[in-house]
């Protein structure tokens, strides 16, 4: 795996890359299969532009994160899945613009939240253009409140007739039936809530940055 | 083993059982039959403690009173349920899970090598793939590969006494001989006693003896041999109920 420090507007082509930024903002170009890795708090501003037949990962894992904005371009023939896990332990800001202007893109947006004190907004904004045909936009968005509060804006402007786009968004504190499953195992109460919060925020990421992530779960 | 004392148990004030009284020796198995919705499945919960009921009466566990400990110091003393509706969890793998589960047993570090070892046994016993091992409690697992993990969270964490909560509803006919003869096969090795809720005789046959207990009206109305089983089966709950006679265990 290729580890970036970015300082200027870079092009991306065919691989994976665990990138970070020097002054806080990345400006990515992407071209063919780019898988890349984030787990920076200090990365606040994030463009990524897909060209067409490209197709973007990106897995985005962040501790603590007061104000982050990713903006994400597509034009025809591309496909981004953006995976976000996010735990907060104080007033946090994250934000999602995906602009489809062409034709045969998809975009899968998904967020796990974990607000551990104060609170965390998250807003996402999918806009797909008129005259565009054959574009896919699912948010996939989900916050757990524990000791703070969540707060999820699921947005999708479909200006085209030609799209299939959903939204799933839910709010809400550790599931209490999990809970007792996993006590009904033998784990203690503290350590069932650990389990399920760490499960919660790692469903949405793969195997390499649960290692890269270390100690930093739940 | 397991003694319910003039139990009653309520969700929301709503009374769903009253005056239960059930003993339960080592080794034993026992059956409760009942139409939908009489409380078969509160009665299990009301074992394992689920939080959301409240319970009247005494439930005893080896000995010990146990009516106000919680769901984990329940697991602990070696009551397990097997559900007919395993839970899914993301991000929480099968062996993850047992493996706290087992460190917490047993207050000491687990030999992976062994226990890994153990694990794969297990799984082919049950005709389960081993990538189960490394995968999400449940997560996109069919409803006869749930109720496998369920038995492989089961040989892993040895329990004493178990609930077998309608674990044969929704299971092909190959899938409940393999959840069958893996029931049994605990049963002859460990001796624990057993609490079988079902509607159906396939997973009871499966055992030689056990004790049939029929619930109606939130009561339990009728203590038998298994040939009170074949009697259910074959009269159905509502004939059978005109003959209900209460009786002692």
């Amino acid at each position: 795996m290729n580890k970036l420090l970015v300082s200027d507007i870079i092009n991306l082509k065919d691989g994976i890359y665990n990138l970070c930024s020097k002054d806080g903002n990345l400006e990515i170009i992407i071209k063919g299969n780019v898988t890349i890795y984030l787990y920076d708090e200090e990365i606040n501003n994030i463009s990524l532009k897909l060209e067409e037949e490209s197709n973007l990962f990106v897995y985005d894992y962040r501790c603590n994160c007061h104000d982050c904005h990713v903006t994400i371009e597509q034009s025809h023939n591309s496909k981004v899945h953006y995976n976000c896990s996010l735990q907060n332990y104080g007033n946090s800001n994250y934000r999602i613009d995906n602009n489809i202007t062409g034709d045969n893109n998809e975009s899968y947006l998904s967020i796990r939240n974990i607000s551990h004190k104060d609170s965390s907004k998250i807003t996402i904004n999918v806009k797909i253009d008129e005259k565009t045909k054959n574009n896919i936009a699912l948010e996939d968005l989900k916050g757990i409140f524990d000791g703070g509060s969540v707060m999820i804006e699921p947005n999708i402007i479909a200006l085209s007739n030609e799209v299939v786009a959903n939204h799933l968004t839910t709010i809400g504190g550790v599931d209490k039936t999990n809970l007792y499953y996993l006590m009904s195992k033998g784990i203690k109460e503290i350590d069932a809530k650990k389990i399920l919060l760490k499960g919660f925020i790692y469903s949405n990421m793969d195997e390499l940055i649960k290692n890269m992530g270390g100690d930093k779960n739940a | 083993m397991l003694e319910m004392t003039n139990v009653n148990l309520f969700i929301n004030e709503k009374k769903l059982l009253e005056n239960i009284n059930l003993k339960i020796n080592e080794g034993e198995i026992h059956v409760l039959m009942g139409k939908n919705g009489v409380g078969k499945s509160s009665i299990a919960s009301s074992i394992m403690g689920n939080p959301n009921y409240k319970v009247e009466g005494s439930i005893k566990y080896n000995g010990q009173e146990i009516t106000n400990l919680n769901i984990y110091e329940r697991a602990k003393l070696g009551i397990y349920l097997l559900n007919q509706t395993p839970m899914q969890i993301e991000g929480v793998t099968n062996a993850e899970m047992l493996r706290i589960a087992l460190s917490e047993k047993t207050g000491e570090a687990i030999n992976i090598l062994k226990f890994n070892k153990e694990l794969e046994n297990i799984c082919t016993s049950l005709e389960l793939d081993k990538s189960f091992i490394h995968r999400e409690i449940n997560v996109g697992a069919s409803g006869g590969e749930r109720k496998k993990v369920e038995l492989l969270h089961m040989w892993m964490l040895k329990p004493t006494f178990i609930i077998l909560d309608e674990i044969d509803s929704g299971l092909d006919v190959d899938a409940l001989k393999i959840v069958a003869n893996s029931l049994k096969e605990y049963h002859e090795k460990y001796h624990p006693a057993i609490l079988i809720i079902t509607h159906s005789d396939t997973l009871i046959n499966t055992f030689d003896d056990y004790f049939v207990h029929v619930l109606n009206e939130h009561k339990i109305v009728r203590n038998g041999s298994k040939e009170l089983a074949k009697e259910v089966l074959t009269k159905g709950f509502k004939t059978a109920s005109d003959t209900f006679v209460i009786s002692e265990n």
